[in-house]
């Protein structure tokens, strides 16, 4: 291919991304080395505001917890939704009555929004009006009815399983086109050596489907490191205090919406620049080491 | 503010146009009409401002008022960003005290002294709410200031043979009465942790001290970890009994409707709540009290917890300032002020104007004879982290256990003395 | 084996039913009195009430936000595609001098909390007098959208054979022909893919339009939400009837065009 071609192919998407994306984030980002007032930039802060976000009571004792949690929802996304997902896919190559009738239920949730899908859930996992216990007390199980949201037990698995709930049509699609594409010799090869479905599936495809897991593991990853719109639609957001009952549903972008816009500080946009920069780094070398290791086992397969 | 445009110059100078873009929304009709833009946070008082500024151009035809309020959670990022570029409000309201301090730091509202004559309507304490620490200029008009006390439902009491109480023993009595005969004796919200630090000044400012406590605190001569304030935060895990079971998991539209519906006997709650929970259930028949001291309390008699809360002010990079000023003078009239009385059903602080709704009164009247600030909103807002989040976050720890009382005092004074200068 | 089969069906139906029961919780509580919603919270309508929905249309401007909503988001969807499309093309099939590091480029974009720019891209926008319109938000949503795209359609063209690009180019076609009408149309399920998952998100996005809108007139769906959320607070039955509202359009599209997409996404993989 010719430079010059190449060029006029990459050029409208370099110049959009860079004016509206990365100006913008490179510019908050250098935002982290100066004091602000309010809009106006002050004196030159260099690691000032990255050392204040681990001196600065109580923002301190709230990152850490902060940062497991995310870990936790990341985790636990995975176990949920993701394997649940692959399980669905799966089954829907395998069974195929009412294939797509299915795999439309199932995207529906995540047609509508996190904001809407927090209210929603909100208004059915309410103690007192809310649908959920009321039906745990129809069935005699009203002794399992609990303020899901309010308690600090339930409150982060019921997050992770509300996202979940959203979310699994993601992987269900993902992967369902991604086992469509698998050569189909190889299944058949397996059956004909007298392997059975769930042999099979070990064998064969699962090691076939990692480039396509680990695709849908690093988004989920980006994801869960930028987690907010559900939590703060279910849980609320109220000036700098952790979300969620005693901080139990606390992530790290809900501590940065709340340094940047909620609580009012003067250098809030030095600190909070220096937060997301933080996240930033972090996502992304994460990112990006795991995706090098599914190129290379994608570039070791074909 | 600073220059943002050198990068969008570089590589769009294309297709920019020349940007001296520092105008806001309001803009001039046909026929030199002016329209203002005002922006608030109560998008439920929607229907009613429509009615008050149709009173204000009844006399003022050539100024027309367009009013956008925007979801109170997300106010202070809209306000703060809306202000300082093109498209921003003429006239905006305010948060009071603390709150309001960054956008008088930035230089983004005008000082008001000498430009609207009628703040002289006002007490001098009703302008402290808005008053720039620094330099103690006015900056708003206040608009109203609320109250926090305890509702409840007459003819649950009624029903129950009970009065308002009298003495903390008595209370806890009646709470024990209402349990028993299946009733919420206080709904009580715990998701909506802002009204916690309300809650603690209504149930226990008797118990540190109310106003004398503000004063020493503020001189340097107590400390929010004595004996005193330590044990008025603990008031309310002896109360905790008495709220809802799963009150952490309510938000405080919950409780409203708790209440409202019967499910729940006493709420306590703002006088800003007073026109939603009518609104739920119209035939709520109503009372009010302020609790009596708990045991060991300071205090010896029951006080009213009060502030001035929202304003109005004017957008420095408004470009109709006249027009604006004359909005800004309306409001100062007790014809605004009993129409925030009567329709808004808040309380006007304008000399002069009396609240039709008796309960308004008894609260109003409440504060003139023995008043007590919400101390975290009136004094420790003027840094981060603000009083009232150490409080809230602390309070909603303690009453799920995770946290003494003693440890909520002990994280509240640590916050506050990293900017709190007595 | 049979057993095997059962068991699996009985799994896919009823994760079917836990996935559309709120849904239809919603929907049936929109249609009975708020005072029923909240006094018997699990309960059929005695009456099918519409008047929530009167409430919820009359009150707020919905049919002005679900055309702003689709302006803004068919819009941003359009612009990312065709420009990440070439774009992905050159990544995903040629190695050159600094392409790995173009690629990383691209793909930095995907880790960023986006929010984190409101700030900066509300000044930038300011100063190209593009606040409170919907092209600035349809500029911001489509470069937001680019990582994700090239991505996605990077991965796709990267999987194709290269015997197909070769015959072409032996045939004597130029590299634009090649792109157009030999390449690209082998990619149609990345571009379904990119844009169901990029239409969504935009569709449902409440945060950016919040910022850099102004006037009611241009306000898209959620803003218009997040506002009749506010001043309906108590009345469950109305909120449940605006929470129908918000939803009913995107699932009609998306029924309609699922065929397509499903379609395209299955053949495109299979083939």
């Amino acid at each position: 291919m010719r430079w010059r071609v190449a060029f006029w192919f990459l050029l409208p998407a370099f110049l959009l991304y860079t004016v509206f994306t990365v100006y913008p984030l490179l510019s908050a980002l250098t935002d982290s080395l100066w004091q602000w007032e309010g809009t106006a930039r002050g004196g030159f802060a260099g690691a000032g505001n990255f050392t204040s976000l681990f001196t600065t009571f109580p923002l301190n004792r709230q990152l850490g917890p902060a940062f497991w949690h995310t870990m936790a929802f990341f985790a636990g996304t995975m176990l949920v939704q993701n394997t649940f997902g692959l399980l669905v896919a799966v089954l829907l190559v395998e069974l195929p009555v009412a294939r797509r009738f299915l795999r439309t239920v199932y995207t529906v949730p995540y047609l509508i929004g996190g904001l809407v899908v927090g209210y929603l859930w909100s208004l059915l996992l309410s103690p007192t009006f809310g649908p959920l216990n009321a039906g745990l007390d129809a069935v005699g199980l009203g002794s399992l009815a609990r303020p899901w949201l309010g308690d600090p037990a339930t409150a982060l698995p019921v997050v992770i399983l509300v996202n979940a709930w959203q979310y699994i049509g993601f992987p269900v699609l993902l992967f369902g086109a991604a086992l469509a594409g698998l050569p189909p010799e190889y299944g058949e090869a397996a059956r004909v050596d007298g392997a059975n479905a769930g042999q099979r599936f070990f064998r064969v495809t699962l090691p076939l489907m990692l480039p396509a897991i680990g695709v849908v593991s690093i988004l989920t990853f980006i994801g869960s490191m930028n987690t907010f719109e559900l939590v703060y639609s279910l849980e609320g957001a109220q000036g700098n205090q952790p979300t969620g009952p005693g901080g139990a549903t606390d992530v790290l972008g809900l501590i940065f919406y709340r340094v940047a816009f909620q609580e009012g500080g003067t250098n809030a946009i030095g600190q909070s620049s220096a937060l997301a920069a933080l996240l930033f780094l972090f996502t992304f070398g994460i990112a990006v080491v795991a995706n090098r290791v599914v190129r290379r086992r994608e570039a070791s397969l074909t | 503010m600073r220059a943002r445009n050198g990068f969008a110059v570089l590589a769009v100078a294309a297709t920019m146009a020349a940007s001296a873009a520092c105008t806001a929304t309001g803009s001039n009709g046909d026929n030199g009409d002016v329209t203002l833009s005002v922006w608030s946070w109560r998008p439920e008082d929607a229907a009613v401002y429509k009615q008050i500024f149709a009173k204000f151009q009844e006399s003022h035809p050539h100024i027309k008022v367009d009013f956008k309020p925007y979801k109170a959670t997300e106010y202070n990022t809209i306000l703060s960003t809306g202000l300082t570029q093109a498209g921003g409000p003429d006239v905006a309201q305010l948060r009071a005290y603390g709150g309001v301090q960054p956008l008088i730091d930035a230089g983004e509202l005008v000082p008001l002294e000498g430009k609207v004559a009628g703040l002289t309507n006002f007490e001098t304490g009703a302008l402290d709410g808005i008053r720039g620490k620094k330099d103690g200029k006015v900056y708003g008009v206040p608009l109203e200031m609320s109250t926090f006390q305890v509702y409840y439902n007459q003819d649950i009491f009624t029903k129950n043979q009970l009065q308002p109480p009298a003495t903390w023993d008595q209370m806890i009595a009646d709470a024990k009465k209402l349990q028993a005969a299946g009733i919420t004796p206080f709904a009580v919200s715990g998701k909506d942790t802002w009204l916690l630090p309300l809650y603690n000044d209504t149930f226990a400012a008797t118990r540190y001290g109310g106003p004398d406590f503000e004063k020493k605190v503020l001189a340097g001569q107590a400390k929010f970890t004595d004996p005193e304030y330590v044990a008025s935060l603990d008031v309310l895990n002896q109360l905790k009994p008495y709220f809802p079971k799963d009150m952490m998991g309510l938000g405080e539209t919950d409780v409203q409707t708790l209440f409202a519906t019967g499910k729940a006997a006493m709420i306590p709650e703002g006088s800003f709540a007073l026109a939603p929970m009518k609104a739920i259930n119209p035939e709520l028949k109503l009372g009010v009290f302020n609790p009596p001291p708990p045991p060991g309390a300071v205090v010896a008699k029951p006080l009213q917890v009060g502030w001035v809360d929202a304003s109005y002010g004017l957008n420095a990079k408004s470009d109709h300032q006249k027009e604006a000023l004359e909005l800004l003078q309306w409001m100062t009239t007790t014809e605004f002020g009993q129409q925030v009385a009567d329709n808004l059903k808040q309380v006007s602080l304008v000399k002069g104007v009396q609240s039709s709704d008796p309960l308004l009164g008894q609260m109003v009247s409440a504060y003139r004879t023995d008043p007590t600030p919400y101390l975290m909103l009136v004094d420790f807002r003027y840094g981060t982290p603000l009083g009232s989040d150490l409080q809230a976050t602390g309070l909603q720890k303690m009453l799920l256990g995770q946290q003494t009382a003693a440890q909520v005092a002990g994280d509240i004074q640590t916050g506050v003395s990293q900017w709190f200068k007595p | 084996m049979r057993g095997w089969r059962v068991a699996g069906y009985l799994l896919l139906w009823s994760y079917a039913a836990v996935a559309v029961a709120p849904l239809i919780v919603m929907v049936i509580d929109s249609l009975r009195p708020n005072t029923e919603v909240l006094s018997r919270p699990l309960a059929l309508p005695t009456t099918v009430d519409f008047s929530s929905y009167a409430t919820a249309w009359t009150q707020a401007s919905f049919s002005t936000y679900v055309r702003n909503s689709v302006l803004v988001t068919v819009g941003a969807v359009a612009l990312d595609v065709a420009v990440s499309l070439p774009a992905s093309y050159v990544l995903g099939r040629f190695r050159f001098r600094g392409s790995g590091v173009l690629i990383a480029y691209f793909l930095a974009g995907l880790m960023l909390p986006i929010r984190l720019g409101i700030l900066p891209i509300f000044y930038l926008l300011g100063s190209m007098n593009l606040v409170d319109s919907r092209l600035g938000l349809v500029l911001v949503y489509a470069a937001s959208g680019i990582p994700f795209s090239v991505f996605i359609m990077s991965a796709f063209f990267r999987g194709l054979p290269r015997e197909l690009e070769e015959a072409a180019r032996i045939d004597g076609a130029g590299e634009f022909r090649v792109f157009a009408r030999v390449m690209a149309p082998l990619v149609k399920p990345a571009i379904a893919t990119v844009v169901v998952f990029r239409f969504v998100p935009l569709w449902n996005d409440f945060f950016f339009p919040l910022v850099l809108l102004r006037t009611t007139d241009r306000y898209t769906l959620p803003v218009g939400l997040t506002q009749f959320f506010g001043e309906f607070q108590t009345n469950w039955s109305a909120l449940f009837a605006g929470l129908v509202i918000a939803t009913v359009p995107l699932v009609v599209l998306f029924l309609v065009a699922t065929k397509q997409i499903v379609e395209g996404l299955t053949a495109g993989m299979g083939r």
